[in-house]
């Protein structure tokens, strides 16, 4: 029995107090997951962040994610959603050698998401191929996988959204979280995420995309040659998204 | 031989009565209408950021659930371990218990972005690995146990009040392990700790004890009851007193922990020196929650005063509320280390150490939450025979 089934059980046993209420909706639920799982397997979705080639200054990644996916801008850091952000870094302790890094944080889509293991309401789930996906629809707006988080990857709307610019992509409304999906409903239909498409447009090719059960695919390999890293692996979340050049 | 003790429903019909009833009445009404413009609008109108997207609410829902340990305390001396002169205590204290958890509840709902969907959601998609699925039905558990355990206490039951005043004390250990462990099981550095959930027990037995001091002296105080001594005396020197000296061990245990190892080091000392937190818990926890109330309540002139006790006891209750406001903020406020060794300097997220500030809305949801339970003590009061005509020490012995 491993650590997630431990406090599967040990959960349910408690919830069950609870859960004996409801237990014809319960069953209902997984009806939906069963479905996607067929679509979805044999693709584990990762990405390579090649930081030697992401350009200093450029925001065509952000940019697009932001229209595409209808992420709230207010102009007050506060409240403003990133799905994907850059952020500079400079080492704590001064050391030859050691200049301030730049680097691009979003969704690590955890394999072992402490997002999905705190979500009372299931809104936050893994799906098959790993993406990390919240149902909007669903989210009490508890925020507790914004504690559990350990990246800071999740956002809530704390505001109503003041643009949409994509009618493609669902609007939500205020009070619900959200965060990075890799683009789920562009990779469904057979694309790839907005940012990849961005990054590449501007001829940077920072971020790669693809299939990391895919020998073949170029994330697959550029992870079997193991100069690529995760942040804080030691957190044992086994992230999806891999960094060169960190 | 066991005790006769005679329980009155109170007057309700003095000015000062009155006017606390609208009083709470009216903040009750301020809480509500506080809840429902920041759900129009959105939670910005909180304090609340996305690097601190829980405050004032959660500190207060955590802070009310370990008050409810009033009745662990007061249930466990008359039913669990038949002091049979708490008899006088345990309906009054099987009522706040439940009121306590009640408002727990409240500030955890109105706190939600999506209140409309609390009621259906929670229920038909329950995630058993998720704490704040697991502990609504500890505290829904914890509130019915608490009726059964009242209804028991009315009618005179000797075993049920006997079994369920047993099952009330397990519970309320689980209680207050689960709401620890809202925090204890997620992989933040000031959160994640093994010895939170019991600190939390040991705060809450604390602050429960003090409160139930308060409430008891206040109550036969108001009513012109007959209220011993002795009975206080003893609750703070032989209870509160332990309380406060185990809360203050597992609280060094934990801090002292996370300062010595390399890889919490730096969390470790944020947490204890690194802003106006720390002032909280040097001053607000240690000094006036802990070593002040233990000192007064253990030596001998101060401790065998009920006016000392008194005060020491609102030491501790205010102690305890920092304690909770601790366990909550600091460890969002407080960076994570993305790549250990490094700091985020600039970023389109507000990072590195960040602030909190409450609301007045906040405020006045907190307000609200405690005219609620206020309302429903006070009326609970007059329509209910809760609280005994009189209280002594060797009655019936």
């Amino acid at each position: 029995m491993d650590r997630r089934d431990f406090l599967r059980t040990g959960g349910a046993l408690v919830a069950g107090v609870s859960g004996a209420l409801s237990l014809p909706a319960l069953s209902s639920c997984t009806s939906q997951e069963a479905q996607s799982a067929t679509v979805l397997s044999g693709k584990k979705w990762g990405m390579v962040v090649d930081l030697t080639r992401c350009r200093e200054g450029c925001t065509a990644c952000m940019d697009a994610c932001r229209t595409e996916n209808n992420v709230a801008y207010h102009g007050d850091k506060r409240w403003d959603i990133h799905w994907i952000r850059r952020a500079t870094l400079e080492p704590k302790e001064e050391s030859a050698g050691l200049e301030e890094k730049s680097l691009l944080l979003m969704c690590n889509q955890c394999d072992d998401p402490p997002c999905a293991q705190v979500c009372p309401v299931q809104a936050t789930y893994k799906r098959e191929d790993g993406i990390v996906m919240v149902d909007h629809h669903r989210c009490i707006g508890c925020r507790y996988c914004m504690i559990a988080c350990p990246y800071n990857a999740r956002f809530f709307n704390f505001k109503e959204n003041p643009e949409w610019p994509n009618p493609e992509y669902p609007r939500r409304s205020h009070g619900v979280a959200e965060s990075c999906h890799f683009c789920a409903h562009l990779l469904d239909g057979g694309g790839r995420p907005a940012c990849v498409e961005a990054c590449e447009a501007t001829g940077a090719r920072a971020l790669i995309f693809g299939n990391l059960q895919d020998p073949a695919s170029e994330v697959a390999q550029l992870v079997a040659g193991g100069s690529a890293k995760r942040l804080r692996e030691d957190w044992g979340t086994k992230p999806k998204v891999y960094y060169l050049g960190l | 031989m066991a005790m006769d003790v005679e329980f009155a429903k109170i007057e309700g019909r003095s000015v000062p009565y009155l006017t606390s009833v609208g009083v709470l009445a009216a903040l009750a009404v301020g809480g509500f209408a506080a809840t429902l413009i920041m759900h129009e609008h959105g939670l910005y109108l909180s304090g609340m950021t996305n690097r601190v997207p829980w405050g004032l609410q959660i500190a207060m829902a955590i802070f009310y659930i370990g008050l409810s340990a009033g009745s662990l305390v007061v249930s466990g001396l008359y039913g669990v371990f038949g002091r049979m002169e708490y008899k006088p205590f345990a309906r009054i204290a099987a009522y706040l218990a439940m009121l306590f958890l009640i408002a727990g509840l409240l500030s955890i709902l109105t706190d939600q972005g999506r209140v409309d969907r609390v009621f259906t959601k929670p229920f038909t998609y329950v995630n058993a690995t998720s704490m704040f699925s697991i502990n609504p039905a500890l505290y829904s558990g914890h509130i019915m146990i608490c009726v059964l355990y009242l209804w028991a206490l009315f009618k005179e039951k000797g075993t049920l009040t006997k079994i369920t005043s047993l099952v009330v004390v397990i519970w309320a250990i689980g209680t207050h392990t689960g709401t620890g462990a809202i925090f204890a099981f997620v992989p933040r550095e000031l959160y994640n700790s093994a010895l939170l959930p019991p600190s939390f027990v040991a705060a809450a037995l604390s602050s429960g004890a003090a409160l139930m001091i308060l409430v008891l002296v206040t109550l036969f105080k108001a009513t012109g009851r007959h209220l011993d001594d002795h009975l206080i005396i003893w609750m703070g020197r032989r209870l509160l007193s332990i309380f406060l000296v185990v809360t203050f061990y597992v609280l060094l245990i934990e801090n002292a922990h996370r300062a010595y190892l390399a890889a919490s080091h730096e969390a470790g000392m944020f947490f204890l020196f690194g802003g106006i937190h720390s002032f909280m818990f040097w001053i607000g926890l240690i000094c006036v929650g802990c070593v002040i109330p233990a000192i007064l309540l253990f030596i001998k002139r101060t401790g065998t005063s009920v006016r000392w006790t008194v005060f020491a006891s609102t030491l501790v209750v205010v102690g305890v509320l920092f304690e909770r406001f601790l366990i909550v903020v600091p460890g969002l406020v407080h960076p994570p280390e993305l790549l250990p060794g490094w700091e985020v300097t600039d970023a389109a997220l507000w990072e590195g150490v960040v602030g909190y500030s409450i609301s007045y809305l906040e405020v006045l949801q907190t307000l609200g939450v405690i005219g609620v339970i206020g309302f429903m003590f006070m009326v609970g009061l007059r329509i209910m025979p809760l609280a005994p005509k009189e209280a002594r020490a060797a009655a019936g012995a």
